[in-house]
């Protein structure tokens, strides 16, 4: 039976990497900004993406060897904040093809795969599409 | 013998990265390799403006604010007495060539000028 895809204002195909540039933290802007004005987004996450929602990487960084007492957050508790302050009207998704192909297999519970092939009905879930950055 | 790291981009995940950005990794390179000395180039250049704390974001509930902060990465090099040079030029095109613009110490050279000193440094390196 097929995924039921919630319909959203703003589907977020997020093809860019992180630790690469001010992409991922540019994106998580915009997804906090539009949902904070009543906005119901979507998520899907492609090539090294994927890698933001890991379990593995836990609530927080590695240490700070010259500040061992700060916490810092990881990408993955982000995430997970926003999905906790906005279950409703958040849904992310990680594509299986490049999660599986990066060995990213481990994600959030709230987090969904999704086939390659199932990408059209997220963009026809979604009154708007953008992809931001490069696979 | 000191090394060269080059710098040319900027800004590579303030959100992921938070304090281990490149210049964090300087300061480390730095105290194993035996002396190191910073080239800002291009964007890079702007990591050598005198600007406040960076900010905070929220996320839903959650308040990060311990996002990367360059400009302070590089006044902590200068503090531990790492030569940081930037390309003239580059400081033109981001309109930060005024004087009192950079942290004291900043030292401004020509395009391409530190590439003659390659054969001085034990190795270089991007950053």
């Amino acid at each position: 039976m097929p995924m039921e895809i919630p319909r959203t204002d703003v589907l977020i195909t997020l093809m860019g990497a992180p630790h690469a540039d001010d992409l991922i933290t540019t994106t998580l802007r915009l997804i906090e900004a539009m949902l904070t004005r009543g906005g119901r987004v979507q998520v899907w996450a492609c090539g090294y993406a994927t890698l933001l929602t890991q379990r593995a990487l836990g609530d927080s960084k590695p240490r700070n060897p010259g500040d061992w007492s700060t916490d810092y957050p990881s990408t993955a508790a982000v995430v997970e904040a926003l999905l906790d302050a906005y279950p409703d009207r958040l849904f992310w998704y990680g594509c299986r093809f490049c999660s599986d192909d990066r060995g990213a297999v481990d994600h959030l519970p709230r987090v969904r795969l999704r086939p390659p092939a199932g990408y059209a009905a997220n963009v026809s879930a979604a009154a708007k599409t953008m992809l931001l950055g490069v696979i | 013998m000191a090394a060269l790291g080059i710098v040319e981009r900027a800004y590579r995940g303030a959100l992921e990265k938070q304090f281990f950005d490149g210049l964090y990794l300087a300061a480390e390179l730095n105290r194993q390799l035996g002396g190191l000395e910073i080239l800002l180039r291009g964007p890079a250049v702007g990591c050598a403006a005198r600007t406040g704390a960076a900010g905070s974001l929220r996320f839903g509930d959650r308040v990060v604010r311990t996002l990367s902060d360059p400009p302070q990465g590089v006044r902590r090099l200068l503090a531990d007495g790492i030569p940081v040079w930037v390309e003239e030029p580059d400081l033109v095109v981001l309109g930060l060539a005024d004087d009192g613009v950079l942290w004291d110490g900043v030292r401004r050279v020509a395009a391409g000028a530190l590439a003659a000193r390659w054969a001085e440094f034990r190795m270089v390196f991007y950053l």
